[in-house]
Parts: structure tokens; sequence; C-alpha cells
């Protein structure tokens, strides 16, 4: 049995495998889950001009042959979308090219956020409805460290995690201890995670300027600006933590612990003066 | 839905909250064999850069050449180059970032590996025995999962100084490695 760690850039951010596994798999193991990490860089990303996401956006209404990993995640995405009441929204990627967060791959006509309505999905294939732009940015990172968890157990590990960036997500006989990074950079204390996942994001006050090092951004829906904080989610598998996240930041505060609940998430609240 | 019970998957830990991040993954021998498996042989090939050889990195690259000394090793597998195998270093705002890159002869990116990470915070050192709780990783220590480096969860921090790292090394390559 041994046990090996390693850290590559993907997918935006640092990511980090851990496995634990008979001594000849352990890094074979590894390279499976870099490799399906990789593979989810090259299908889901919005800047890629020639990721399914963007043929996707760009088929001006045709339906597009996708990767099945993508329909699935278009599935979890759509379904999310109409479950939250679009406070989890994967169609407002035309909000964010308007506001230069997003590349503009010029596909033309476009809306600045949909409905999952605007979304279908058959065995192979999917369309847009209406011109809008899907970004899959609020749970593919999540869902990438599912597939590389998938894949350290396919291949014999017996224990191990996969942080992207802080979506995380620990298997087997291994319990984690997590620290989360505050508003104000200092470091808290949130336990010990085991056989379960964990995500972050940071919504920034009013009053403090732009990081350029942290440069995700959340958008709220059309009355609501997202809450500043550290919002942090727990739940089984890292996509559901990961698009929980942003619900836990833009729903009303009384609501919030009981949507990310009723959503299959557990909201560990944030710590803000 | 099935309600879990989640106290049970995120347990109470002693609170130990160190300053500085730290884990090693890799000495630059195993990334050499781990970015060059085919490679017989890595021959010390470091490149000393003047000023002036320093500003047309920038001038190609768009990013700055901070380093004098770059250390570069060139890969070979019968006498023949595999390619380039170079170590350099990110300091960031908030983290400092070892890592190497494996450039193709004709300049393609092989392969990124992080040998060593660092993340600090802003915020006070809280406590004045700081660095005895200073939980770094070596090559050395066996892995115990009790006392494991802990994992950040928080604001994702962007990896793009380490991409910039390896398009000016790109850069590097063109100007001073393809003829070599």
């Amino acid at each position: 049995m041994d046990e090996l760690r390693r850290m590559r850039p993907l997918l935006g951010t640092y990511v980090e495998v851990s496995a634990r596994g008979p001594t000849a798999a352990t890094g074979p193991a590894v390279a499976a889950a870099f490799h399906r990490i990789e593979e989810a860089q090259r299908l889901w990303s919005f800047h890629a001009p020639d990721s399914d996401l963007s043929r996707l956006n760009g088929a001006r209404g045709k339906a597009v042959t996708l990767h099945p990993q993508t329909l699935r995640l278009l599935r979890l995405a759509r379904a999310l979308t109409a479950a939250s009441g679009s406070r989890f929204n994967c169609t407002l990627g035309g909000a964010l090219v308007r506001r230069g967060a997003l590349p503009d791959h010029d596909h033309g006509a476009m809306l600045d956020r949909g409905t999952a309505e605007d979304i279908e999905i058959e065995s192979d294939r999917a369309r847009l409805r209406r011109p809008v732009r899907l970004t899959l940015d609020g749970l593919a990172k999540g869902y990438a460290v599912d597939l590389a968890v998938r894949a350290l157990r396919k291949t014999g590990m017996v224990a191990g995690w996969v942080n992207a960036g802080g979506d995380l997500r620990v298997f087997g006989d291994v319990v984690l201890p997590v620290h989360r990074r505050e508003i104000d950079g200092r470091m808290t204390s949130l336990g010990g995670l085991r056989d379960a996942a964990l995500a972050s994001s940071l919504v920034r006050r009013r009053s403090d300027t732009d990081d350029p090092s942290f440069p995700a951004l959340i958008v709220g829906t059309d009355n609501v600006s997202p809450a500043a904080g550290v919002w942090t989610v727990l739940a089984r598998s890292a996509w559901r933590a990961d698009a929980l996240t942003k619900v836990a930041s833009i729903a009303a505060p009384q609501h919030r612990a009981s949507l990310v609940a009723r959503l299959g998430g557990h909201l560990i609240e944030s710590k803000t003066e | 839905m099935k309600t879990h019970d989640w106290a049970a998957l995120l347990l109470p830990t002693i609170a130990l909250v160190s300053p500085v991040y730290a884990t090693d993954y890799l000495s630059v021998p195993q990334a050499q064999r781990q970015l060059f498996p085919e490679a017989q042989v890595f021959l010390d090939a470091p490149l000393s850069l003047t000023s002036e050889q320093r500003d047309r990195i920038k001038s190609l690259s768009g990013l700055r050449q901070r380093w004098d000394e770059q250390k570069i090793w060139r890969a070979e597998k019968e006498g023949k180059l595999q390619g380039w195998f170079i170590v350099d270093d990110v300091i960031g705002k908030h983290e400092f970032i070892t890592y190497a890159a494996a450039i193709s002869p004709e300049g393609r990116v092989l392969g990124i590996e992080i040998l060593s990470y660092r993340e600090t915070h802003g915020g006070q050192i809280r406590e004045p025995g700081w660095r005895k709780h200073f939980m770094g990783k070596t090559l050395a220590d066996p892995f115990k999962l009790d006392e494991d480096v802990p994992n950040i969860s928080g604001a994702t921090l962007s990896c793009r100084n380490v991409l910039d790292g390896v398009k000016r090394l790109l850069a590097l390559h063109k100007l001073f490695l393809v003829n070599g």
C-alpha cells in the first residue's frame, strides 16, 4: 500500500489528487484522475472555441452531437436551474459576456439569461431553443472532481481525495482536515471531511477591491445581488456542493439553509462580521 | 430526498490553524522521470541571461523574466534530444510555487508538474509558537492521516501565474533553446 499526491494547474486553478492503494497502481490511478480533469477542461471550457460547450452555444439553435458526459452534465445543470428557481442558472453566460467576464465568441444574437426550458436534450445531442449562452462554470469543476474520484476508485484506490481549487471530495478511509479562507484572508477550521464533498464560493463586499488572484464571479437574479461572504456547502457529490454554493449566495437569508437542504446539500454558515 | 447525517461527514477536529500551507510533491529527479519517462539522461544546461536577453523574453511573451539564471536540463535518449525540462518559481500574492515544465524540441508543452506549493494568507499569525504547527509535508514524511496537511476551501485561487510562467518559458525556448 502506498500514498501518492500530485498537483497540476488545471481548470483555471491548482488541482491536487491524492490516492492510497496498491503501490504499483497509485501512479496510473493519479494519471487517470488527471486525464479525466483534462478531458473536462477540453469539453466544458467557455473560453475554448471548440469545446462541446462552445459548439452548443454557437450552433444558432441547431442540434449538436455531444460527448455523453456533456449530456449528463447538461441534464444536471438544467435540473438544478429548474429546481432552484433559477438561483442556480446555467443560462446566464450572456450576462457574463456583456460584463466582460467571459469572452465573446461572436455567435450572433445573445440573451443575457434564460431558463431551464431553453435547453433541449436528446440521447446523443442537445440544442438551445433561444439564443442563450450556457456556462457550466457553476458546476463543471465539481463534476470534474467527481469524475476524477471515480477514476481513482476504478483503478483500485481505497482512499483519497481530489481538490480543485477548493472544490473538494474525499473518499475511503480517510478524514481530511479542511480549512476555509475567509473574506478577510484568515483561515478557519471547518472540521475533518469524510466520504463527502465540500465547496466554497467567495462573494466580495462592495467595499472590497477585486483581487485578480481570485477571479470568479457570481451573478444574481434580476432583483437579488449575491450576499457578501464565503459560502460553503457540504454534499455527497462535488458537482452538487459546487452548484449549491451559488444558490446559497443568492438565496434570501431566512431561506438559505433550508433551500440548500431541499436541494440535497448542507450549508455551513458564512463567518462575516 | 434522503437526509444525511451531515455530522458524520464533517467531523470536529482540533483547530490547528497554521499561517502557511505547504506540500512538496516531487523532487527534481522525480519530476524529470515523470515528465520524460523515456529519457535516459538529464544534462544540466542552465541558462544565464543578460538584461538584454531578459528584455527580449519580455518583448516576445509580454511577461517579465525575473531570474538571471534559469534551471534547465536536456532530456536525452541515445544521444537524441527528447526535450527540455525547466524548473521555475512563481511568487504570487498568495502563493509560492515551484513547478517544472517539459517542452518538446519544437516548443510544445508536454507537461507541467507542481514540485512544491506554498500558500500564505493575510491576517495575523495567531500563536507565538506558530512554527511548531507548520504543517509542511516533505517527501521524507510518511503520510499520517490524522495529521495530514489541511486542505483549503474558499475562493478559487487562479493558476494564471503558473500558466503565464509556462508562456514565458516557451518564449525563452524559442529565443535561446531551439538551436541548442
